[in-house]
């Protein structure tokens, strides 16, 4: 089986969920005998691949990138140009026989699209996450929501990251839900460190990921346990505000802005995090949960966030309930038995969470279609 | 002669309020704020239109209607009585017109149905022991003969408590960990003590209260008949079947004919020449012991464990079990009663069941129990609570 995979990011140099999930699909999928070619954007860091059946092939330069908006400024109105411009250039370089395409997200199913019918084979799309997770269910923009209904109408299978995601896709893009798999994502797990009193988000500082409900907790938290230290990690457009907003509530001290980070910081941050918390707004899964379990922080997530709904040893919170969220935190802080078991069993947990079983999940979907 | 005796447990816990680290420490009166007085009462008032009241009435049919053939037991909790007297007194005068019959006997427990019996020493136990006792003879004006400890919890220990304090009887679980190759069907004695163990048969018991409606199972649908013909068949004694009273009509609805099942026991039972109706009263008069049973570690009704581990079966449950015994010990120093008696509703060990992180099977039948959406809820909660009661117990 040959696969033609046209993704949009790969590690280390990545952005979301769905750079890492192309990373541990494409390595276990090349592992168990599916040759995959991956297509991506030429970037500065030359990508490669160290197995025979697993072909990293960059297909030019693009300034767009999966998480910006139309309105950003720097690209102004260039960017439905630019999207157009290298969903062509995709269509233009995906050459030789597969049997079948496989496409993540919105940024290049117009080229999957073409290229389903050019080629005449199967099309499956995997949704890391819709137009509705990404601008927090406020104002999404139909612009992307018309390009997400036709890959998903014209897929013959599509992978949803999560049974939430499955509703997004069959309640607001009107899909037959038949036609949808849920394979949730998995994590190589990164191990312990020494721990300190470091309460972590890391994500886009984006209205979708809740950073804001972040700081308000932090503030009940800090009234009872002086000295906690929360530490916001991650870009995005946020910031400025974040930083406001801390200043405002009089906790400028007991916050750190990261910015962004290196794979290896993230992973230092994730190893002396004593609790992570996840209070997104809209979450299609969260692959971040599962990596900060990993490395020892128990979790309090959002309880809409996909990752909640496969997950027993997390806590969960309403994102926009800080009161419980800082009540958890404080009780994490406090209870050392609660902390220990949640390490302990959410450890054990996550060995059903494996990029060999995603593997084989997703196999099968290319079976159903061939 | 084989005798069946079947044995119902009634007990409701009083649960608690959402209680958060922030709350800890307000002057605030403990009774009103631990528990959820609005959700106590709607869940108790629930249960008892599907289960207790139907149940209760249905019993006394089949006992007029058997002329007093057929016998049950009962052992009903302290904090289920203070139920039915604060919101349906009608309840307990349905459980005193059973009891009225003479075809019903009642067994004493801890008052608080608390894990009391596993405490470092058994002076609690006791005491709640004596409070049930007295609310027994204040109630029913009956002295019970037959002790049976919280979900059949019981170890040596337990067991030679309970002769002491003047027991003939007591009830536990007949599983293999203690018997080996034995039948639950006889009475045995502890190995340390004077008083007759009555073994729960698991198998004939379960096929009630858990696999009645389940239509996977090879004996579905489970019929009247067709289960007095399998105890016409069993070897032994006494057929002991120790059944969760709400069983009836709750865990098993209604509509699974649950209640034509009950009601058509007796008379199928009855059927059969050799089987008749005992109370654990009776079962202790008229039959001799033919073993002994030693269980050092204890032993219990729940789970497929069989032990403590519902209750103490992870860190959590541990740290909560050792605060609330600590703060046990202070609050009898300063001896306060209002808040001796919230400190003992908390001892239920429905608490601790809530935050049991158990797996497959056995973690369904608690989140089904559970008011809590997960382990963690319940213990975050509890342990909030319990800080809240320890800082009060300093004060």
């Amino acid at each position: 089986m040959k696969v033609a995979m046209i993704g949009w990011e790969y590690p280390p140099f990545k952005a979301g969920g769905l750079g890492t999930h192309c990373y541990g699909l494409t390595r276990s999928l090349a592992d168990k005998g599916v040759a995959v070619d991956f297509y991506m954007p030429k970037t500065k860091h030359n990508t490669r691949s160290d197995k025979n059946n697993l072909v990293i092939k960059e297909v030019g330069e693009t300034e767009i990138f999966p998480y910006d908006r139309p309105d950003d400024k720097a690209l102004g109105g260039k960017f439905f140009e630019a999207v157009y411009r290298y969903n062509d250039l995709i269509v233009q370089r995906v050459r030789g026989k597969y049997n079948l395409i496989h496409c993540h997200d919105w940024l290049t199913m117009k080229a999957a699209v073409a290229l389903k019918e050019k080629m005449g084979v199967p099309l499956v799309v995997t949704i890391h996450s819709t137009e509705y997770d990404r601008s927090g269910w406020l104002y999404p923009n139909q612009w992307f929501i018309d390009i997400e209904k036709e890959g998903m109408q014209k897929a013959d299978r599509i992978i949803a990251v999560s049974e939430f995601t499955k509703r997004v896709i069959v309640e607001k893009y009107g899909i037959n839900p038949d036609k949808v798999a849920v394979v949730h994502n998995a994590v190589y797990p990164i191990g312990e460190g020494e721990k300190q009193k470091v309460v972590l988000f890391l994500g886009r500082l984006t209205i979708q990921k809740g950073p804001e409900f972040f700081l308000r907790a932090a503030k009940k938290v800090l009234e009872y346990e002086k000295d906690c230290r929360f530490v916001v990690a991650g870009m995005g457009d946020m910031l400025p505000r974040l930083i406001n907003q801390a200043v405002d509530m009089g906790i400028a001290q007991n916050v750190i802005f990261t910015g962004l980070l290196t794979e290896e910081e993230v992973k230092h941050i994730y190893r002396i995090a004593n609790i992570y918390v996840m209070p997104s707004v809209s979450e299609p899964f969260g692959i971040t949960a599962l990596e900060a379990m990993s490395a020892g922080a128990p979790t309090i997530v959002s309880k809409t966030a996909g990752v909640s709904e496969a997950l027993y040893n997390s806590l969960r919170v309403d994102f926009w309930d800080t009161d419980e969220m800082a009540n958890k935190i404080i009780s994490l802080l406090r209870y050392d038995p609660l902390r220990r078991t949640l390490v302990e069993r959410g450890k054990r947990e996550l060995e059903l969470f494996t990029w060999d079983l995603v593997a084989d999940r997703t196999i099968d979907v290319y079976k159903g279609v061939l | 002669m084989t005798s069946v005796c079947l044995y119902f447990e009634v007990h409701q816990p009083v649960r608690l309020n959402r209680f958060s680290v922030f709350n800890i420490g307000k002057k605030s009166d403990a009774f009103s704020t631990y528990f959820n007085h609005e959700l106590n009462r709607w869940i108790f008032e629930k249960v008892a239109r599907k289960c207790y009241l139907p149940t209760n009435n249905l019993l006394l049919d089949l006992i007029n209607e058997h002329q007093g053939k057929f016998r049950v037991s009962f052992s009903i909790t302290g904090t289920f009585v203070e139920y039915c007297q604060r919101y349906i007194p009608e309840l307990l005068d349905s459980f005193k017109k059973l009891f009225a019959t003479g075809a019903v006997d009642l067994i004493d427990e801890t008052y608080f149905h608390s894990l009391s019996g596993l405490y470092d020493d058994l002076d609690e136990f006791e005491e709640q022991v004596k409070m049930h006792r007295q609310m027994i003879k204040k109630i029913f004006n009956y002295k019970p003969k037959v002790f049976r400890n919280t979900e059949t919890i019981y170890d040596n220990r337990i067991a030679k408590k309970a002769a002491d304090m003047g027991y003939k009887g007591i009830l536990t679980e007949g599983t293999e960990k203690v018997l080996g190759w034995r039948s639950p069907n006889y009475l045995y004695k502890p190995v340390n003590s004077d008083i007759k163990v009555l073994l729960r048969n698991y198998t004939l018991s379960d096929d009630v209260g858990f696999r009645f409606s389940a239509r996977e199972w090879p004996g579905f649908p489970l019929t009247a008949d067709k289960y007095a013909k399998w105890m016409s068949g069993c070897d032994g004694d006494l057929i002991n079947l120790f059944i969760d009273y709400e069983t009836f009509g709750e865990h098993q609805w209604i509509e699974t004919g649950i209640f034509d099942f009950l009601k058509h026991l007796p008379g199928e039972v009855l059927k059969h020449n050799h089987l008749d109706f005992v109370t654990v009263s009776e079962a202790v008069n008229r039959y001799n012991v033919v073993g002994e049973i030693d269980v050092p570690w204890a032993i219990s009704w729940a789970d497929a464990d069989r032990d403590v581990s519902t209750w103490l079966g992870n860190n959590m449950q541990m740290a909560c079990f050792n605060e609330l015994k600590d703060i046990g010990k202070k609050l009898k120093q300063i001896d306060d009663k209002d808040l001796l008696y919230v400190w003992r509703l908390l001892q239920t060990s429905d608490h601790l069941y809530y935050i049991s992180t158990k797996g497959a099977e056995d973690g369904d039948v608690h989140a089904y129990f559970s008011p809590y959406d997960a382990p963690y809820e319940g213990f975050i909660n509890y342990m909030n609570i319990l800080q809240d009661l320890k800082q009060k117990a300093n004060q």
